[in-house]
This record gives structure tokens, C-alpha cells and sequence, in this order.
């Protein structure tokens, strides 16, 4: 019995495929700042002389377009839809088509729409594309999985709060990627602490890791800055000293290893 | 204009489906398409001919079938078309296409927005199901 094939499927893979590294930001938890590390990492990388696209899997509450925002429509050629292009980014994102009109679809005509949109974005040569996934291990991670293990350099970095709740969800990410046989490459502990001058106060305390058997590529600081930066359209990896040294220094770490 | 990207999107996937299957060559496949996808036949037969040349696929004969898009309304049981739909779509968001320089509206693009874009006709609820005619898939493959 032949198989016939997934048209949109196999150009979904195959597009995602054309980056040379592919880098998902994951979590299972929600409101633990993907979408900004997402945004950071992409920035940090960037700059770093690689050339790189950011994807927003999110079909209910895309954020990328809320950090950088563009008035600019998406065009369509003859190679399908072509990504926006700000600040040295390639950014893709549900939130730059149908703006902050509600998407309230269930599980296939979500998977449908995914692999729709990524199929069609024409993309340029990317060294990196980094992909911000929802909340959740549900439709859009299980896309992300079919890509992740189909592409020769490929990596996922999971996003917790220094919390038993957000950590017990991250775990069970873990453990679905790790089953799937994809790469994590460690977690961010986002939130982790306050500095107040020559102090650090961890207001949510510690937490050990070392159980979850994956390296912490690093700790960001619960600041103030981000929000402002966010309010007044400045760079978020760029919002203070403290965020753009630890950003600059995971994004360094995964570089080395992807 | 997104006849080109979606034939060559066929053509790569029937490519990479005649290599899994050792498949040399097919003498016809036959494609379905959504009416919500408003695709122009002329320019996608072109653009599958032209993309086949020089590959095993070449010499394969098109055969374009068109689904028509319906509407439920899991609300108030309401069924439309997509005349209707395109009467009552939103015009709010819109994808431009180049080189020609003309608005188009994302559902053709992404059927599956359409409830993003659309209400129920008659209650106005987006809780409604795509029954048909969104979809661009190989429906049969003749080796």
C-alpha cells in the first residue's frame, strides 16, 4: 500500500530543514517568558554575525509582533510568503496576519494552519531559525518534534521560573522530547533573581536542578527594564547590563554546542 | 501567486514520495484543491509542468480536482458557502501580493483563519467548522 504523501507536511519539513541550526524555545508552563528569550537569543545571535529567523508557533496569543511591531504588511511572491525583515531578523508570526483577532481552533485545523504557514514562509539562507512554541505539549510541539528529528543540527532549550510548579511541567517536556529522542540543550531559569545593588535576592529561593539531568545554560534576573524596554520599543536583550551579559553568554553557550 | 509556491510544493513532495516508494516515473497524479485556496488552474498546471522538468515526475499527467468550501455553525446550525463567506469576510487584515502590487485576503493564503476572519452569518458565532474545500493534498498517485 503506497503511502501518498503530506504535501504540506513534507514542504513544512523541508523549509524548516533549510536553516542550518534549528533552535526551539520551549517550556510547557505559559508566562514564563519564552517568547522574550526567544526574542533575546534571536537578537543576541544576530548579532553575533549569523543570520537568523524567528518563528512564532503560537496561533492563540502570538507575542513576537508585540515585541517587535510592524505596521508593514506580509507579501506574497511567487516563493510563497516572505518573512518580515526588522532589525536584521526574519520574523514570522500569526500576529503580523490577522493582528490581535481571536484564532479559535481545535487540534487538526490548528495542525493544518501550522503546517500551512510554514510551508509557505520563504525564508533566506538562515544559519539559525529559532522557534517560539506556545505553552503546552500538545499540537504545535508535536510539529516541532517531526522537525526537530528530521534536521541534522537541532537543539531545544526549556524555559522555567524558579518553581516547584513551573519546574514539575517543565519536567514532563523533558521527558516528552527526551522519549522523542530530540536534543535539549539545557534550561533557562528565567525570574531567578533581583539585584539590588551589590545584592542578589532570590525571591522565589532555589531550586536544584541537577535531578532533571540537563545542564542550566543560565540565569536571568527579574527586572524591571525588561518591561520598560518593552513599553518603549527599545531591544529587550539590550533592556540592562545584567540581561544583555546573560543573554550574550547562553547564546554563546549554544552556539558552542549546536 | 502562490500557485508557484504550492505546485512546487507538490513536486517536492511527490519527488520525495516516488524515492521512498522506487517509484521511476508516474504516469498520473491527481491533486485536490479547496475553493477557499482561489487557485488559478492555468498558472498552477504551468507552474507543475515547468517544476517537473528535467525529474522523474516529468511526463506525469495533472489532473486538478476542486473541493467546494462549506460551512456548519456548531451554534445555531447554519450552513453557507463560500460566496457567502467571501461576502461576509473581514477586510481588516489583508496580504499583499507581489509583483502584481494587490491586496489579497490571508484566507486564501491560510484557510484554516477563517475563523479569524469570519462570523456565522446568522448569529455571528466563530464556532463554526470548515467542512470542506480548505485543504491542497495528492488524492491519488497512478505509477
Amino acid at each position: 500500500m503506497m503511502r501518498i504523501p503530506d504535501v504540506l507536511q513534507d514542504e513544512a519539513l523541508r523549509r524548516v530543514s533549510r536553516a542550518k541550526r534549528l533552535l526551539m524555545v520551549a517550556s510547557g508552563k505559559g508566562g514564563v517568558g519564552k517568547s522574550l528569550i526567544s526574542m533575546a537569543l534571536a537578537s543576541t545571535l544576530s548579532e553575533m554575525g549569523t543570520k537568523v529567523g524567528l518563528l512564532d508557533l503560537d496561533v492563540h496569543g502570538p507575542s513576537i509582533p508585540q515585541i517587535f511591531r510592524s505596521e508593514l504588511l506580509i507579501k506574497a511572491t511567487r516563493h510563497g510568503l516572505e518573512p518580515l525583515r526588522i532589525d536584521g531578523l526574519e520574523l514570522m508570526s500569526l500576529g503580523y496576519i490577522v493582528g490581535d483577532s481571536p484564532v479559535p481552533l481545535r487540534g487538526e485545523d490548528k495542525m493544518s494552519l501550522l503546517k500551512m504557514m510554514i510551508a509557505l514562509t520563504n525564508w533566506s539562507p538562515l544559519d539559525y531559525l529559532v522557534v517560539d512554541l506556545p505553552p503546552g505539549t500538545g499540537d504545535e510541539m508535536t510539529l516541532a518534534i517531526r522537525a526537530l528529528k528530521k534536521h541534522p543540527r537541532s537543539g531545544t532549550v526549556l524555559i522555567t521560573l524558579p518553581s516547584r510548579l513551573s519546574l514539575s511541567v517543565v519536567k514532563r517536556a523533558l521527558d516528552l522530547l527526551r522519549d522523542e529522542g530530540v536534543r535539549v540543550l539545557g534550561i533557562i531559569e528565567n525570574m531567578a533573581y533581583i539585584r539590588c545593588g551589590e545584592d542578589v535576592v532570590r525571591p522565589f529561593g532555589s531550586l536544584d536542578y541537577s535531578s532533571l539531568g540537563t545542564e542550566v545554560l543560565g540565569s536571568l534576573p527579574l527586572d524591571p527594564a525588561v518591561e520598560e524596554a518593552l513599553a518603549s520599543g527599545r531591544p529587550l536583550h539590550k533592556a540592562s547590563r545584567e540581561v544583555m551579559e546573560s543573554i550574550s553568554a547562553i547564546a554563546s553557550k549554544i552556539e558552542v554546542m549546536m | 501567486m502562490h500557485e508557484w509556491s504550492l505546485a512546487d510544493a507538490v513536486v517536492r513532495s511527490l519527488l520525495g514520495f516516488m524515492a521512498s516508494e522506487g517509484l521511476s516515473s508516474i504516469k498520473e497524479v491527481e491533486v485536490t484543491w479547496g475553493e477557499i485556496l482561489e487557485l488559478d488552474t492555468g498558472i498552477f498546471e504551468q507552474a507543475f509542468y515547468e517544476l517537473s522538468k528535467g525529474t522523474p515526475l516529468e511526463g506525469a499527467k495533472l489532473i486538478l480536482m476542486e473541493e467546494k468550501a462549506y460551512f456548519r455553525c456548531n451554534s445555531c446550525g447554519a450552513e453557507w458557502d463560500f460566496k457567502t463567506a467571501d461576502e461576509i469576510l473581514s477586510r481588516e487584515f489583508e496580504i499583499l501580493e507581489e509583483p502584481a502590487g494587490v491586496k489579497e485576503s490571508p484566507l486564501h493564503f491560510l484557510p484554516d483563519l477563517a475563523r479569524a476572519l469570519l462570523k456565522c452569518p446568522k448569529c455571528s458565532s466563530r464556532d463554526f467548522d470548515l467542512i470542506s474545500g480548505k485543504d491542497l493534498r495528492v488524492s491519488k498517485v497512478v505509477a
